[in-house]
């Protein structure tokens, strides 16, 4: 497997800029509560660069709660980019506003999930699709009822359901009217988000189909946002993976698929299940629950996860299962140094008693006690404890890091082009002086 | 796929058509319909030219008061600073307030000034500058109108067809069926309908009333149907089901009978009554009635009629009776003499513009700052909230009382229309509005969180138009309700204030006052004086509580299909990590 560096976002912009349609540029969408003080913000899209070609579909997939949704609306100036750009043939649209962002919308649409909340059930089908029409003023009134019956006709319904309402169809023919709508401006671009992961499974195949028929027709770029993986081997040209607001590995379907380069989409492509019986696949099974993309980890975002994480060349040797509870005991150490203790619990503390995270003794119990631990992990196990029992989690897992550290935590990965030029995967692992994720799970996974 | 329903795309879009259009094609039933509306509107021609003369002169106040702002803040300022800044400000506030006019004009015209021009500009400004034009109209024929007799000319010549037409007779004038006269010497009557009895020349023409009421709402309904069956082109619409539930609910039913008897009685307060308020109560020595005494038709002022005709215990007419002047009393007669049934007609006629008034500008209040709040959330909620919290944390009783007594006392303009009523219903909508926002607050809230809304943002439609046309249609059933509701309230509320000897001042009739009149004769032989308004206030506003009920109803089922839950990082399930 052939992987180089690339060393700075400028590159990649220059990388595959040529036939680009919409350039995404280290785009941040964080969330304020607004609170009056600020406060920290949730880091929903977390420093994002991708292009998307015209013409094809790009389907982008990851876990509940990753920023997918976040990012397909922030393209289109749903939620407002806290930084970088997005530029759509070349103007930059997170940075319009007013009347041009009004003309822009037309090039760009969204189909929602839920097609039982993305139509209006007090207006007629007629009036839900023609709505764009009447908000840019396209041609006459006639034409624009003409048209929209040719829409309905064209997404597969009858010219006659113009007034009808929209509880009188089932969730397929909604998402059919939906995809009506968003089509009657023309526009250039539309973000899918999980169009068909509220239907049925044998409309969700209807759907999909409809969708390639109408990309056909009319030319139609897609972002199809999924988290149905066959559904996106199925209908997208490139596939990105998002984790926690972060790419972790963007490529062509197939050879994504076939060959994944990075440990998340390794766990993630582990989840679909086989349907031949003699397989040995293994599922990967990722321990914990994804951080809280308010306090996402240091260097790599899956860093607290990944089952190839990069461990320090002294403790190569380790059992898995103690690199599950050191991880855990990481994690719990972390969780204690951002809680806010109560007045109550300070006094526990000082007086010896439990707070509500228990004593630290409970948790090596807890942790460590089955286990056999090496001599030289025990004397960092104990220096962490004794940090951890002056609630210095500062300091103990300073001393972690010294210990268990590597390179995952310390640094943000980069992006690393893997097999032909436009396979790029975010992970340490592809730096020359590791071994590959790939070789990795397979050492500790098989 | 796409092409799997091409077989009718070839022939012309016949269903293409607009209502006009559709009515050219098949004329019979609209034609039919308006010939009844035409023949109804004759029977009142008068009163309704009478009504449209009332509201103009009711426009015409609001409009003096509006446009009597700008100069008062500027005579303010000017008290506080230097005399020149009257003008200046007065002026500026006056063009702002043209300039908003001209922003309402601008939106409400169906084609636009902007589309015709083309300047090269951008549509922002294009739409600034269209404003800007139509104050600059406005701002002129404001000075037309105030500075030279043009203004006098316009209003007359404008007023005066509708008061030809109101002095029209109608089918329940006093004139046509007249229950005043008196008794003749050989035993029948001389001056009345027919020579029958004041009862029933009275009883003919109440029946009138409420038939003509009636017939007028059957009607409309009946129209309604028509184009149902003719001219709609859906075949069926979320509204007819609303009808249809609305149409079994009994007790629903029952309040929408009684609310339609309450408002025929206030329109039509002066056929209802047996005398008018004008002559009976207002200027009661200006008028005479005839009566036979002693064999000879004597006359009298109707003043001193009263003097002699009071219900205070010692003396009653009771209802359903003559008194001494051969004045017939349907309800009896008030402790000054009065006729009863002529003070609850006009009476209703306060209520119903004293709770229309608080419920209308409070509910509009409350409405525009739900639909503002739960879109643009932030800082305009928070402002919103801290004012609808100040207003609540006051008792309402004393905000209300506090408020009419200041106004009354300075005798601000606002308090002259109704003896203050036009006053009471306007302190209302400023102490009910919170309350009606927190009610609605939640639902809106709700539905701003409907995709459809991020929707209609996505494809570029402007605030105002995803408010009215995505937002307000699903907090209307909530506020109607609420509405109707408290409309209950401001009756009892405006009862119990001019009970208290505040509120409405006589001579406007007041049904809290009739109530505190005759309290200290409800045990003698004037029972009727307090009982009978008192149990016509229960009746309306249990009314008003039943139609709200109703209309909550028949609205309703759709309430509990709204569940959407929209989370904005798109959960929606496992995904392939754990």
């Amino acid at each position: 497997m052939s992987q180089q560096t690339i060393h700075s976002d400028a590159d990649v912009s220059t990388d595959s800029d040529e036939d680009a349609m919409i350039s995404v540029r280290n785009l941040k969408t964080y969330y304020d509560e607004g609170g009056l003080l600020g406060g920290t913000p949730v880091k929903a899209v977390d420093d994002v660069s991708f292009d998307i070609r015209s013409g094809e579909t790009l389907g982008l997939v990851g876990e509940s709660g990753c920023g997918k949704t976040t990012l397909g609306r922030t393209l289109l100036q749903l939620e407002e980019a806290t930084a970088g750009d997005v530029l759509f043939d070349g103007v930059d649209v997170t940075k319009l506003d007013g009347s041009e962002l009004q003309e822009w919308r037309r090039n760009a649409q969204m189909v929602f999930q839920d097609p039982e909340s993305s139509l209006n059930d007090r207006m007629t089908i007629g009036e839900i699709v023609r709505e764009p029409l009447d908000v840019h003023d396209w041609k006459t009134p006639r034409e624009r009822r003409q048209r929209v019956k040719e829409l309905l006709a064209t997404v597969g319904l009858q010219r006659e359901h113009y007034y009808r309402y929209p509880h009188q169809f089932s969730g397929g023919q909604r998402q059919r009217i939906s995809i009506a709508r968003t089509l009657s401006l023309e526009p250039d671009f539309v973000v899918l988000d999980e169009p068909v992961s509220a239907l049925d499974v044998s409309v969700q195949a209807e759907i999909i189909n409809l969708l390639e028929d109408l990309q056909a027709e009319f030319g139609l770029t897609y972002l199809f946002i999924a988290h149905d993986l066959s559904v996106v081997r199925h209908i997208c040209d490139r596939v990105a993976v998002m984790y926690l607001g972060n790419v972790m590995e963007i490529g062509p379907t197939e050879e994504l698929f076939a060959n994944p380069s990075n440990p998340y989409t390794h766990s993630l492509l582990s989840a679909i299940p086989e349907p031949d019986p003699t397989s040995d696949r293994e599922r990967i099974t990722l321990h914990g629950t994804p951080p809280n993309p308010r306090y996402p980890p240091s260097g790599c975002p899956f860093s607290t996860r990944c089952p190839t994480r990069i461990r320090p060349e002294e403790f190569r040797a380790l059992d898995d299962e103690l690199w599950t509870r050191l991880n855990a005991l990481k994690n719990t150490l972390s969780e204690r140094k951002r809680a806010e203790l109560s007045v109550r619990e300070r006094v526990r503390a000082a007086v010896g008693k439990d707070t509500r995270f228990g004593s630290i003794e409970e948790l090596y119990d807890d942790l460590f006690g089955d286990l056999e631990v090496p001599p030289d992990v025990q004397s960092a196990l104990d220096e962490i404890e004794t940090h951890a029992r002056n609630r210095d989690e500062d300091e103990a897992l300073a001393v972690y890091h010294d210990a268990f550290g590597s390179v995952c935590e310390a640094e943000t990965p980069e992006y690393y082009s893997t097999g032909d030029g436009e396979h790029r995967s975010y992970c340490h692992r592809h730096d020359e002086g590791y071994r590959s994720p790939g070789a990795v799970l397979d050492r500790r996974h098989r | 796929m796409s092409t799997s329903i091409t077989s009718e795309t070839g022939e012309p879009d016949s269903e293409e058509t607009v209502l006009r259009e559709r009515i050219a094609e098949n004329p019979g039933p609209a034609l039919f319909w308006l010939a009844g509306a035409a023949v109804l509107l004759a029977l009142e021609l008068g009163r309704i030219a009478g009504w449209i003369t009332g509201l103009g002169s009711a426009v015409g106040f609001a409009v003096n008061v509006i446009a009597g702002i700008p100069r008062w803040i500027g005579g303010n300022v000017a008290d506080a600073t230097v005399p020149i800044a009257e003008y200046f400000v007065g002026d500026a506030l006056s063009l702002l307030l043209l300039f908003g006019v001209a922003s309402l004009l601008v939106g409400l015209a169906p084609w636009s000034a902007a589309d015709r021009f083309d300047f090269g500009a951008s549509p922002r400004t294009m739409a600034l500058l269209e404003r800007a034009a139509v104050t600059a109209v406005l701002a002129a024929l404001a000075v037309l109108f105030v500075f030279t007799p043009v203004g006098g000319l316009v209003r007359t010549a404008a007023a005066a067809p509708f008061d030809l037409l109101s002095s029209l007779p109608t089918i329940t004038d006093h004139e046509v069926i007249s229950n005043r006269g008196h008794r003749t010497p050989g035993g029948g009557w001389e001056g009345t309908f027919l020579g029958l009895s004041p009862a029933v020349a009275w009883g003919i023409r109440v029946l009138l009333v409420y038939g003509y009421a009636l017939v007028l709402i059957g009607w409309v309904w009946k129209g309604y149907e028509i184009f149902r069956t003719h001219y709609r082109q859906a075949d069926w619409t979320p509204r007819d089901d609303t009808f249809d539930r609305f149409r079994s609910h009994y007790w629903g039913l029952f309040g929408l009978v009684v609310v339609v008897l309450f408002i025929a009685t206030a329109l039509w307060a002066p056929a209802v009554s047996p005398v008018p308020a004008e002559e009976n109560i207002y200027s009661p020595y200006s008028y005479e009635v005839e009566y036979l005494e002693d064999g000879e038709v004597a006359t009298t002022t109707i003043g001193n009629a009263n003097l002699d005709t009071q219900s205070d215990g010692q003396n009653t007419v009771g209802p359903m009776s003559y008194d001494e002047y051969d004045r017939w009393a349907p309800l009896g007669t008030t402790p000054n003499g009065q006729d009863m049934l002529t003070h609850l007609a006009y009476g209703a006629q306060t209520s119903l513009v004293i709770g229309l008034l608080a419920i209308g500008l409070g509910g509009l209040i409350a409405v525009t700052m739900s639909l503002l709040t739960a879109y643009y959330k932030g800082i305009v909620d928070v402002l919103t909230v801290i004012a609808s919290d100040s207003i609540i944390s006051i008792p309402a009783f004393l905000l209300v009382m506090m408020l009419s007594v200041i106004f009354d006392q300075g005798n601000h303009v606002l308090a002259e229309p109704l003896n203050g009523g036009v006053l009471l219903g306007l302190i209302f909508a400023f102490v009910y509005w919170p309350g009606m926002w927190r009610s609605i607050r939640g639902p809106s809230l709700q539905v701003a969180e409907e995709e459809w809304v991020d929707a209609a943002k996505s494809y570029g439609q402007t605030p105002a138009n995803t408010m009215r046309k995505h937002m307000a249609p699903y907090i209307a059933g909530y506020i109607m309700i609420y509405g109707s509701l408290l409309l209950g309230g401001v009756i009892i509320f405006t009862a119990a204030l001019s009970f208290l000897g505040l509120g409405i001042n006589a001579p406007t009739p007041e049904w809290g006052r009739l109530v505190s009149d005759g309290q200290s004769f409800v045990s003698t032989s004037s029972w009727h004086v307090a009982t009978i308004p008192g149990l016509v206030i229960v009746l309306v506003v249990t009314a008003f509580n039943a139609l709200g009920d109703g209309l909550r109803d028949a609205i309703d089922p759709e309430a509990a299909a709204g569940d959407a839950n929209t989370d904005d990082t798109g959960a929606a399930a496992a995904g392939g990590g754990g």
